[in-house]
């Protein structure tokens, strides 16, 4: 965002990629290849707050169907939390708020996520953002939950990679 | 923390308080849209139709010292529904902004301090971060498929440049290997720079726009100093 408002001349000099659209280059254009069987397990898809909402006010474009037509390519069952898109709750630690020191806060705003993720019965949660698998992977651990996990979208496909 | 009063004299009414036009924040019509939508409405008794108010009333004060902006987490579920399209997560992060640097909760500023003066958040010297990237990499090298694989520090003219999020050069450095692994079955040719490689931006959290616009010139700094020609969004 740093750069979209202060380095407009920088932007002329280099070219720019998101995560979602290099990684859905890498398997179109063959350089990389999923196996789907790698995960037999439920996954659910969690939005980041900064890649929906906030990204559709910064930048015009909302990356909700990226990250779908990726996890169509890793995953044989996977399922929508609800709600989501650009109704989707946050998981509670965005905004800074896993440095901040509100843990009473956090673990409550998190419990409410959490209810959603369980609802889907995912073995994973998927998500391409540092304070989300924080936040999450937090919750789980807080929680005492045995047979969920929180993964990186890259993660998932570096795991599911045919080398 | 002192509860917000249900009552306001008219003595505290400023109305130059907060003239942020930006923000629209005076097109609010009170309909309480955005505190529906809001996960940590009634938190310390605020929720976002307050803070408006609060803000539209010039009662700079009590929202700058107050907890809630803070335990907010910006997600703009609120904006997202406002009728009247109030900037409330931007109004939010303003309001964070005016608090006196040494008042910002947690760890977060200190973040900042660290990567104005060192170029990341943890003060990691530019050799125990080549080290640390340099032994992951080994490890890595030694997996079924990824023979040879080496982090290209400062490589001029790759195609790609990356930044590092913190956590991934200190408690969590299992997760480096995510993207590395794609880069080689890609036969990417990317490169990390030595320094000001912090992907990882609290001001954007703390309302700093100084931080934010120095962070971002470090980026493009990288950029040109390694010729690389294209950037990945930080995560």
């Amino acid at each position: 965002m740093g750069l979209e408002t202060w380095h407009a001349d920088a932007l002329e000099r280099f070219g720019t990629v998101t995560a979602f659209d290099l990684l859905i280059r890498y398997i179109q254009e063959g350089r990389i290849t999923l196996d789907r069987s790698r995960f037999p397990v439920r996954a659910t898809y969690h939005d980041p707050c900064n890649y929906g909402r906030r990204s559709e006010s910064f930048f015009g474009h909302a990356f909700y169907d990226e990250p779908r037509w990726i996890m169509d390519r890793l995953f044989d069952d996977w399922v929508e939390m609800q709600p989501s898109r650009n109704h989707q709750l946050c998981c509670g630690g965005g905004g800074g708020a896993l440095l901040t020191g509100y843990e009473e806060e956090r673990l409550a705003y998190g419990r409410r996520k959490m209810e959603r993720v369980l609802a889907t019965d995912a073995e994973l949660i998927v998500v391409p953002c540092h304070s989300c698998h924080g936040q999450l992977g937090g919750m789980i651990r807080e929680m005492g939950l045995k047979n969920l996990r929180v993964i990186y979208l890259w993660e998932a496909v570096a795991d599911a990679l045919v080398l | 923390m002192e509860e917000p009063t249900a009552t306001i004299s008219l003595e505290e009414l400023d109305p130059d308080g907060f003239q942020s036009p930006d923000f629209l924040q005076d097109a609010c019509m009170t309909c309480g849209y955005c505190a529906s939508a809001c996960p940590v409405s009634g938190v310390d008794g605020f929720d976002p139709r307050k803070l408006v108010r609060m803000v539209n009333l010039g009662l700079e004060r009590e929202v700058v010292d107050a907890r809630w902006p803070w335990i907010c987490t910006m997600c703009g579920r609120c904006e997202a529904e406002c009728p009247m399209r109030i900037s409330i997560s931007r109004l939010v992060r303003e309001v964070r902004s005016r608090r006196d640097r040494d008042r910002v909760p947690g760890i977060l500023h200190k973040g900042v301090e660290a990567a104005m003066e060192t170029g990341n958040n943890l003060r990691l010297p530019k050799d125990d971060f080549v080290f640390i990237l340099e032994d992951v990499a080994e490890e890595l090298a030694e997996e079924p498929g990824f023979s040879g694989f080496r982090v290209p520090v400062d490589k001029e003219d790759a195609n790609l440049l990356v930044t590092v999020h913190n956590k991934l050069v200190n408690t969590q450095t299992e997760d480096l290997v995510h993207w590395w692994k794609i880069f080689h079955a890609a036969q990417e040719d990317w490169t990390v720079p030595s320094e000001n490689w912090e992907g990882c931006n609290w001001g954007m959290f703390t309302g700093d726009d100084e931080a934010v616009r120095r962070m971002s010139d470090r980026i493009a700094e990288q950029m040109d100093r390694l010729r690389a020609k294209n950037l990945l969004w930080p995560e």
